[in-house]
C-alpha cells in the first residue's frame, strides 16, 4: 500500500467537501488565466502596436541618439545593418528610417510635429501602423519622391488634402534650417488624436537630401521580431555582430520606450499582488477544510502511528491529499476554464462603449476589446503557483496530524 | 538460555494533569512478562490497565519507574525509535478494531509490512497467509465497512501478527462483539499462543477473556492487587 493511494482514498473518502475544495482551487485557476491572460494579450498588443508606431521591438541606431536625438547622430550604413539584422534568427523584419521633429505648413498655418522617414518599397502595413490605417490615397511610393503621408488631424488643421502641398522644415546634420516641399499621397487615421494630428511620414530619400545625410545613411534600423520576448537575447546576438563598433547601439523596446515598459511593469506588479491575494484567500479555505479533515480523523492517524508509521510519514501523507487536492482542482481548473478562455482568445469583450475607441495609455493606442492570450511559460507558471499553493495550504494541517502523540490521537473519537 | 523478561516494568507510576487536577492513573506498579505468556490485566473501569498496555507499547511514557522491551529501556529511544519498536516489535489489537477505512482487509493486514518496506510480492504472500491463519482470506478485498465486527477483529488480529511481534497487545478486544464471535476471536488468539508461540497481553474486564488468561494480573486503582498465575 502505497501512501499517494491512501492519501488518494483519503480524499475520496468525503466527496462533497473534497468537490467543494477542489473548486476552490479551480476557481483560483480561473481567475488566475482571467488575470495572467488578458494581461499576456494587453501587454503584447500594446508592445507590438508601439513597435509598429515606429521603433520596432529593437532599434539599431547610434549609441547617443537616445540622449540627445539630433539629427547629426547617424548610422553610416544602415542598409548593411538592416541585411545582418535580418539574417539573424526570430527577427521577421527591419526597416531603415530616419526620425526626427519637424514644423510643417500649409499656406498659411503651421504645425510642429515628428516625421518618420520611410523607404516605400520595404514598408509593409503589417509592420507600419500608418499604411495600415490609411484612410485616403496610399503610401508615398518610389516614384513618387515628394509624397508624403499625414494623420488625419494634422490634415484637420492644416487643411490638407490628397494632392496639396506641405512645406517641412528640420534641422540638417550641421545644424542648419533646411526645408523641402512634399506632397499629400495618403492620410491616415491610428485613432489616437495626439499621433494623428503631429506625425508625418516622409519619403526617406528626401529626407536624406535634405539632411545632408550620405546616400545609406539613416538615423535607425527599427527591428521586428516574431516574439517580442525575445528582445533582449537577440539584442544580446546583435550586440555580438557589431562588438567593437562605436558607432552602432541597439536599444530593446523596453529601453527606447521606458514610459511604457514602466506602466507594463507597475500593471503586471499589481496583477500580480492581486492575484496573490485571491490565492492566499483561497489558500486559507484549503487550510481550513484539510485542517477539518485532520482533526476528525486524529484517532485514525493515532492507530496509524501506534502500528509504527513514523510522524514524517503522516506529514507526508496530509501533504500527498495536498498534492491530489492540487491536482484534482488543476484538472477542474482546466476544465471550467478553457470554454472560457476560447470565448475570449475569440471573441473578447468589447470595452469601446466605456472606454472609447481611441484610448491610449504610455503614448500607445489600446485595444478596446479584452481579449485572451497565454504564453506558455505563463501557464506554467499559474498550474506551479496553484500548486504550490495548495500544497503551503496543507503544511499546517500535515504538521498538525504529525506532532500530536499517538496516545493523545488515540483519546480522540 | 535468555531468562531476560519480554517485558518489565519497575515501580511505574502515570500521573496525568487533568486542568488543575492531577490524576494518578498507576501507582508504584511492577509486572514482568515472559514471552509466550498468555497473559490478562483485569480490573474495573479506571484501574489503569489501558495506561499500563500504552505504556508498555511505547504509546505513553511512565512518569517515574522503568519500562523495558527485551531489555531496551523505552525512555531512552527516540520518537522516531519508537515508532520502529512500535512497527516491528509490538501488533496493537484494539477494543474498537480501527481498521483505517479506505483500506481493504488485505491492504489492512498489510499496514504494517508496507511501513516496513517489504517488497510487495512477499508482503502479499505474508498477508495471505495470516488472512488464511485468521480465516479472512475469502474476504481479503473487503473494506472494514463490508466486514462484520467479528470479521474486522479477526482482521485487526491479523495486522497485529503478520509482521512477527514480540508481543500483542489487546486492549478489550472482545468488548464490540457477541459471546460468541468473542469465543471465536479468543479460540484463534489462543491458538496463535499455542502453536506460534505469540505473547499475548489482553487488557480486559470481560469474564470470558479471563477464564481464557492462564496469568491473571488484576488491578485496582492503578496499583497491582493480586497477581494469578494459572496451571
Amino acid at each position: 500500500m502505497q501512501l499517494g493511494t491512501m492519501a488518494w482514498r483519503g480524499l475520496m473518502r468525503n466527496k462533497r467537501r473534497t468537490a467543494i475544495t477542489a473548486f476552490s482551487v479551480a476557481f483560483g485557476v480561473l481567475l488566475s488565466v482571467t488575470f495572467t491572460a488578458s494581461g499576456d494579450y494587453a501587454y503584447t498588443n500594446m508592445i507590438n502596436t508601439s513597435a509598429v508606431m515606429g521603433l520596432g521591438h529593437l532599434s539599431v541606431e547610434h549609441p547617443e541618439y537616445q540622449d540627445t536625438p539630433t539629427l547629426d547622430k547617424r548610422l553610416l550604413e544602415a542598409e548593411a545593418v538592416q541585411r545582418k539584422a535580418l539574417q539573424t534568427p526570430g527577427v521577421n523584419a527591419a526597416s531603415v528610417r530616419i526620425m526626427g521633429q519637424a514644423m510643417f505648413a500649409s499656406g498659411a498655418k503651421s504645425v510642429g510635429g515628428t516625421f518618420i522617414a520611410i523607404d516605400p518599397s520595404q514598408e509593409t502595413p503589417t509592420y507600419n501602423i500608418f499604411l495600415r490605417t490609411l484612410v485616403e490615397g496610399q503610401c508615398v511610393t518610389a516614384e513618387e519622391e515628394h509624397g508624403v503621408v499625414v494623420g488625419v488631424k494634422m490634415a484637420e488643421k492644416l487643411n490638407l488634402r490628397l494632392g496639396k502641398k506641405l512645406i517641412f522644415t528640420l534641422t540638417d546634420k550641421n545644424g542648419e534650417l533646411v526645408s523641402e516641399l512634399g506632397r499629400v499621397s495618403g492620410i491616415f487615421k491610428t485613432g489616437d488624436d495626439a499621433v494623428d494630428g503631429a506625425l508625418v511620414l516622409l519619403p526617406l530619400t528626401l529626407v536624406r537630401k535634405a539632411l545632408g545625410y550620405e546616400p545609406k545613411a539613416a538615423s535607425l534600423v527599427a527591428i521586428f521580431l516574431a516574439d517580442h520576448r525575445e528582445a533582449a537575447a537577440i539584442k544580446s546576438k546583435l550586440v555580438g555582430l557589431w562588438a567593437g563598433r562605436q558607432d552602432i547601439g541597439v536599444l530593446t523596446w523596453q529601453q527606447s520606450q521606458p514610459d511604457l515598459a514602466g506602466l507594463i511593469a507597475v500593471d503586471r506588479l499589481f496583477n500580480h499582488l492581486l492575484q496573490f491575494l485571491v490565492g492566499l484567500v483561497i489558500a486559507a479555505g484549503i487550510t481550513n477544510t484539510l485542517l477539518m479533515s485532520v482533526m476528525e480523523r486524529r484517532r485514525e492517524f493515532g492507530i496509524m502511528m501506534a502500528l509504527g508509521m513514523m510522524p514524517g510519514q503522516v506529514v507526508r501523507l496530509v501533504l500527498l491529499e495536498s498534492c491530489w487536492l492540487a491536482l484534482l482542482g488543476l484538472a477542474l481548473g482546466v476544465i471550467i476554464t478553457t470554454p472560457w478562455f476560447v470565448y475570449m482568445a475569440r471573441i473578447g469583450i468589447d470595452f469601446s462603449g466605456q472606454i472609447g475607441e481611441d484610448y491610449s495609455a504610455g503614448g500607445v493606442l489600446v485595444d478596446p476589446v479584452m481579449k485572451f492570450r497565454l504564453y506558455r511559460e505563463s501557464a506554467l507558471w499559474i498550474a506551479g503557483a496553484v500548486f504550490s499553493l495548495t500544497l503551503v495550504a496543507g503544511i499546517f494541517p500535515a504538521f498538525k496530524a504529525g506532532k500530536t502523540s499517538p496516545v493523545e490521537n488515540l483519546k480522540q473519537g | 538460555m535468555n531468562n531476560t523478561p519480554l517485558v518489565q516494568l519497575e515501580n511505574v507510576s502515570r500521573i496525568y494533569q487533568q486542568g488543575k487536577v492531577r490524576v494518578r492513573a498507576v501507582t508504584d506498579f511492577s509486572l514482568n512478562v515472559q514471552a509466550g505468556e498468555f497473559s490478562v490485566l483485569c480490573g474495573p473501569s479506571g484501574s489503569g490497565k489501558t495506561t499500563i498496555l500504552n505504556m508498555i507499547g511505547a504509546l505513553d511514557a511512565p512518569s517515574l519507574g522503568t519500562v523495558r522491551l527485551e531489555g531496551r529501556d523505552l525512555a531512552e529511544l527516540g520518537r522516531s525509535d519508537l515508532a520502529r519498536l512500535r512497527r516491528d516489535r509490538i501488533g496493537f489489537v484494539f477494543q474498537a478494531y480501527n481498521l483505517n477505512p479506505v483500506l481493504t482487509a488485505c491492504e489492512n493486514a498489510e499496514f504494517v509490512l508496507a511501513l516496513q518496506n517489504i517488497p510487495k510480492a512477499q508482503r502479499r504472500q505474508r498477508v495471505m497467509e495470516v488472512l488464511a491463519e485468521v480465516g479472512m482470506a475469502e474476504l481479503a478485498q473487503r473494506r472494514p465497512d463490508e466486514l462484520s465486527g467479528g470479521q474486522q477483529q479477526r482482521v485487526a488480529i491479523a495486522r497485529a501478527i503478520v509482521s512477527h511481534p514480540a508481543i500483542v497487545l489487546a486492549d478489550e478486544p472482545t468488548a464490540n462483539v457477541d459471546s460468541a464471535t468473542a469465543d471465536a476471536i479468543l479460540d484463534l488468539m489462543a491458538r496463535l499462543n499455542r502453536e506460534q508461540g505469540i505473547t499475548f497481553l489482553f487488557s480486559t474486564h470481560d469474564q470470558q477473556v479471563m477464564d481464557r488468561a492462564r496469568r491473571l494480573i488484576h488491578l485496582r486503582d492503578g496499583r497491582l492487587e493480586h497477581d494469578e498465575v494459572r496451571g
